[in-house]
């Protein structure tokens, strides 16, 4: 195909080279809402094409498609070997395209060469120093990249900063082997000057090689410098392509639709004579002055480089910040719609309702009758359509749904509008319209605080704070809103550093507190044990008091896998009673069929963990159904206590090892083997998964084999542990295994943990499940009621999560 | 013509459990060849004590984030203990009774709530915990116990009837139209289907988001703490593990009734019906001799399959761009 390609003009002009990969006539809409429109892109070794547009002008949507991860609904994708029937993410992996996205596709919670390595998915092989070729790599790539870079690759990612993420996914990106397109998304937005630099020193050298690269950015200058064509994108249409020497700063921003700026400006002032609506003090403001006053019946938009400040005082005045004063209340609209903005299973309607509805009482009545006429008006005034409020809000270009937003935000007369970049991905027809209505509803009376990504849209505004380093730096009225004067202060210096070091330090103190709460809270219980009865402290009293730790033990580790993923299982302690009462009888009386039905039930549970991640259904819910499926199996083979232990069985426990405990060994080997796993490519592909299941999948890790694997484990743990129930107990009881699913629940949270996943620590776990099972045995020594127990481990998980949460909360603050 | 029946009975999901009780009643006439009424109303009853957990279930679930409340069983034994101490069998202390499962109710849906809200323990761990405390409360309750006597007003509305209809059944149908309503036309229910679709959104377009958690936690608490009150009356005591079925099949009911198992869309009717099929399906397999291992596994099974095969795919249709993954707290 690459000889056909030649016949098309422009690719001679380009060079006689064949195009790693040429997009042809592409497409894509969503509904109504046309994505992208017929565009033609073709990428060649060696060169550095810059893709700009304004926001939502369908960069992003394109470059999607070029990775395979959404399919085009019209046009073709080609590339001289390309032999995967579609285009999806794993053929795009193959043509040797990567992406380096503007949201960090890391896992947080793995270091960073374990991040090298879970790019790879074909390299995970046991291999007994798989960590020395990751490590490395990710050396030599850094090293290659950023020189200097001084980035410990044993670090876990949560430690870095934003920019050095940043670091390292580019490195990532360029050291995973056959790449030969990059497409960096704004890669230099976290990156300061000498880094940034370096990058485009890099992507010199490495052109040169023959590498292709599709550099995506807002700062056209950039551009300029690094580009060697630049493809220009408006409202989805390519609608300018050309070498590098034929443009410029200037003619770039035209081409993007740079007009918008005197589109967006309003035809009239107004005044600024109104009430005052907000003052703002304190913290936000710089300088002398010690207070801003925002009045009725203004635009007031929000300037400045992204992230310094604005979207937090925005959202500041709307939760009442402590630095904020209100004369009346606020509604909003947010413009990430997805995430902050609709309700998808309603309507129009009910969308733009709630906004009325939310400040009633809870009990006062909404009929839909009522709400319809009092949309009326919010709806004509937005030019939406009255007949469509009673369709689905998810059926609405994105447009329209950001209308009934601001409809949402005018039903309920809130005084103050505050707008959270409103127009994001919005096409320009919509946005002429809201900056009409902006001035409408100023005019009106009321106040609007208008956050915006797009200096050009601040034209509209009536006044203009600027923002730089957390603060309002300028307060500009009337003829002083320029663009020019925005970025101008936008990059002034606000001699204010962030001073967080002490903060910082507070937060590893309060996050050391809580790794070492195990083993504090272990050797607290030992102590008092010991103090109550010395004759525990023998080998004898520890031989007696922890074999039941070993269970449990065993049980926490299968819940520690299972949480790992971000899930939980309330039927782990169930599982392991049945395989007691399948040991205690089947096995105990006929061994093979013992030894199926065991297995036959581990390949049950794992099954459980395909269907829980194939159906995208609640763990909980799931695990709770299976806990009565794993007790009404046991209590129909076994309706009561009873059975006999296989005399191998318990064997396993009858051996001794000279001077030690047995289940101080046992205890020990079982912390060894979850550590080892762990350590396994498997245990962190799976540590991967409960951090950042989208990242993993992108990668092309397959989330159902992994969700089996992963209760397979699970398993594996669990039945050993009811295993040793029946060694222990020398019979069977299916009600033995229940109490284990709290306590595991505790002991993984006590051990260090995270509840939402990715985070784990066997000898934590291991330290915690004995914890947990001596203070049981300390509660009955210290005469307390037995009865106490349940309430006792209830209020003991309690205790430690709040401490944990409280540690986290301390260690977030910080960072 | 078929499209059509499809599309209305999508919209309403109650009416799969609905279609599901017919079909079951016809099925359970057939084992034991004959219609009854008699056989209906018992079976109603049953199902009107699950109901009011069910009920309860639906509006925390409906919260979105996974929430479930696990403490209803332990609620509902722990109320059915402490009312029978302090009734003691006498028609003038039931007000005492009352006050007490009302206290039980709000103390306890209070306590998963600022759990939930202040200390950010997921509803799940929380409930789990507090289920355990209470448990104990209840061990404690049953050795201070000695005679189960009821008191006859008490016993006269768990079981009696009127007009030749059970009043636990009217208390069930009234609850579940009084739920219907506070769903469908009322500030609550708008703002419980907004906190769990869009928690974010919800806060944003000015709910209160925390007083609507609140306000759910209480209402299962105070549903299962008085069905527990009731529950007591019916079965004419108290025993340690009377509230253990309601752990599963409150969950049950809710899931098979057509309420969203993320949040954000309930249906008090479905919950409704829900109870009546799982009662009928516990009832066939008591009639075919099954033993209760068998129907313990049976109720797990068919939670799992209704959530695996019906549930999950309506909630991606539904739900559409939005999918189950992006929502953060999928435990």
């Amino acid at each position: 195909m690459s000889k056909q390609d030649l016949a098309d003009p422009r690719n001679v002009v380009a060079g006689p080279v064949s195009p790693i990969i040429s997009l042809q006539g592409i497409s894509k809409s969503y509904g109504p809402t046309q994505a992208n429109v017929d565009i033609d892109l073709d990428v060649r070794p060696g060169e550095v094409i810059g893709l700009v547009g304004g926001n939502g002008a369908g960069k992003s949507t394109l470059m999607k498609i070029l990775c395979g991860v959404i399919e085009p609904t019209g046009g073709v994708i080609a590339a001289s070997d390309l032999h995967a029937e579609r285009y999806n993410a794993a053929a795009a992996q193959a043509q040797g395209v990567r992406m380096v996205h503007q949201e960090l596709s890391l896992c947080t919670n793995l270091t960073v060469a374990e991040n090298f390595f879970v790019e790879v998915p074909g390299a995970a092989r046991l291999h007994p120093a798989w960590r020395g070729v990751f490590r490395q790599r990710a050396t030599a790539a850094l090293d290659a990249v950023f020189p200097d870079h001084r980035l410990n690759v044993d670090a876990r990612m949560a430690r870095l900063s934003i920019g050095e993420r940043q670091m390292v996914e580019i490195a990532r990106a360029v050291a995973t082997p056959g790449v030969r397109l990059i497409i960096l998304d704004e890669p230099t937005s976290s990156l300061n000057a000498d880094k940034s630099k370096q990058l485009r020193a890099f992507i010199h050298r490495k052109t040169a090689e023959g590498m292709a690269f599709i550099f995506i950015s807002h700062k056209l200058s950039e551009i300029v410098d690094i580009a060697t064509s630049v493809s220009v994108l408006r409202n989805g249409r390519l609608v300018w392509r050309g070498d590098v020497e034929e443009t410029t700063v200037g003619h770039l921003i035209g081409l993007m639709g740079g007009s918008d700026a005197t589109q967006a400006r309003s035809t009239r002032m107004r005044s600024g004579q109104g009430k005052v609506a907000i003052r703002v003090g304190g913290r936000w403001v710089a300088g002398a002055q010690t207070e801003i006053e925002l009045r009725q019946g203004q635009i007031v938009g929000l300037a400045g480089l992204e992230g310094s400040g604005q979207r937090e005082l925005l959202h500041g005045i709307f939760s009442g910040d402590k630095d904020v004063s209100l004369t009346s209340e606020t509604s909003f609209v947010a413009g990430d719609r997805q995430k902050e903005g609709i309700f998808p299973l309603w309507s129009v309607l009910g969308n733009v309702s709630i906004g009325r509805v939310a400040r009633r009482r809870s009990f006062s009545s909404v009929l839909d009758t009522v709400e319809a006429e009092a949309a009326q008006g919010p709806a004509k005034a937005l030019r939406l359509d009255s007949d469509r409020l009673t369709s689905g809000i998810t059926e609405l270009s994105g447009g329209n749904q950001q209308k009934a937003l601001v409809a949402r935000a005018l039903a309920n007369d809130a005084p103050i509008i505050l707008l959270d970049d409103p127009t994001r991905g919005v096409d320009i027809a919509t946005k002429q319209d809201f900056y009409r209505l902006a001035g409408e509803i100023a005019d009106a009376g009321r106040t609007l605080v208008w956050y915006t990504t797009e200096d050009a849209e601040l034209m509209a505004a009536d006044r203009v704070l600027v923002f730089a380093g957390g603060q309002i730096v300028a307060d500009l009225e009337g003829d002083e809103i320029s663009e020019a004067s925005i970025l101008q202060f936008s990059f002034a210096d606000t001699g204010r550093t962030e001073n967080k070091s002490d903060n910082r330090q507070d937060g590893r103190l309060a996050s050391l507190a809580a790794m070492a709460m195990p083993y504090v809270s272990l050797a607290v219980v030992l102590g008092l044990m010991f103090n109550a009865n010395p004759m525990t402290a023998t080998a004898f009293g520890l031989e007696l008091l922890l074999m039941p730790a070993v269970v449990l033990a065993l049980v926490a580790i299968a819940q520690m896998f299972i949480i790992g993923g971000s899930e939980i299982d309330l039927g782990v302690g169930a599982f392991a009673g049945l395989v007691s009462v399948l040991s205690a009888t089947l096995l105990a009386t006929d061994p093979a069929m013992g030894v199926l039905a065991i297995g036959a039930a581990i390949v049950a549970y794992a099954s459980l963990g395909g269907l829980i991640q194939l159906r995208e259904i609640p763990a909980i819910v799931v695990t709770l159904g299976a806990s009565f499926i794993w007790l009404g199996i046991g209590f129909s083979i076994q309706p009561t206590p009873g059975g006999s232990a296989p005399s191998w069985l318990s064997a396993t426990i009858g051996w001794k090892v000279p001077g030690v405990p047995t289940p101080i060994v046992l205890l020990a080997g079982i912390a060894a083997v979850a550590y080892a796993i762990d350590r396994t490519p498997l245990g962190v592909v799976l540590r991967g998964f409960g951090n950042n299941a989208a990242a993993m999948a992108l990668s092309g890790w397959s989330p159902v084999r992994y969700a089996l694997l992963r209760y397979l484990l699970a398993a594996f743990f669990a039945a050993s542990a009811g295993l040793l129930l029946t060694a222990i107990n020398t019979a069977s009881d299916i009600n033995s295994g229940n109490s284990y699913t709290l306590l595991s629940v505790a002991a993984v949270v006590m051990g260090g943990c995270a509840l939402l996943g990715g985070i784990i620590s066997p000898l934590g776990v291991v330290v915690g499940a004995i914890t947990l099972s001596l203070i049981g045995a300390l509660l009955g020594m210290l005469n307390i009621a037995s009865d106490l127990n349940a309430a006792t481990q209830g209020i003991l998980l309690l205790a430690i999560l709040a401490f944990r949460n409280f540690a986290n909360r301390r260690s977030e603050e910080a960072e | 013509m078929n499209n059509a029946l499809m599309r209305l009975m999508q919209k309403n999901r109650w009416s799969w459990s609905a279609a599901g009780v017919i079909v079951l009643w016809i099925i359970l006439s057939i084992v034991t060849g004959r219609w009854s009424i008699a056989s209906l109303s018992g079976i109603l009853v049953s199902a009107s004590f699950l109901t009011l957990a069910g009920l309860g279930q639906m509006i925390v679930v409906s919260t979105g984030r996974g929430n479930i409340d696990l403490s209803i069983a332990s609620v509902i034994t722990l109320s059915a203990y402490v009312a029978l101490l302090v009734i003691k069998g006498q028609d003038a202390l039931i007000w005492l009774g009352l006050l007490a499962t009302l206290g039980i109710g709000l103390g306890v849906g209070l306590c998963n709530a600022m759990l939930v809200i202040i200390l950010r323990v997921p509803a799940i761990i929380a409930t789990l915990a507090t289920g355990y405390i209470l448990a104990t409360a209840a061990l404690i309750a049953n050795s201070s116990l000695n005679g189960s006597a009821i008191s006859p007003t008490l016993r006269w509305i768990a079981s009696g009837r009127v007009g030749g209809v059970p009043i636990m059944v009217m208390i069930a149908i009234s609850t579940v139209i009084l739920a219907a309503l506070l769903l469908h036309f009322t500030a609550y229910g708008r703002k419980l289907s907004a906190v769990g679709q869009n928690r974010v959104a919800a806060r944003l377009a000015g709910v209160r988001v925390n007083r609507v958690l609140i306000g759910a936690f209480l209402t299962s608490s105070c549903l299962a703490a008085f069905n527990g009150l009731l529950l007591g009356a019916y079965v004419g005591g108290a025993f340690l593990e009377m509230g253990q079925p309601y752990l599963l099949q409150s969950v049950a009911a809710v899931v098979i009734g057509g309420t969203l198992i993320f949040g954000g869309s309930s249906t008090a009717l479905g919950t409704f019906f829900a109870s009546i099929l799982l009662i009928l399906v516990v009832t066939i397999m008591q009639i075919m001799g099954l033993p209760r291992g068998v129907q313990d596994m049976v109720q797990g099974v068919v939670v799992i399959v209704i959530l695996g095969f019906a549930a999950g795919g309506e909630l991606r249709r539904s739900r559409g761009r939005v999918s189950a993954k992006s929502l953060p707290n999928r435990i």
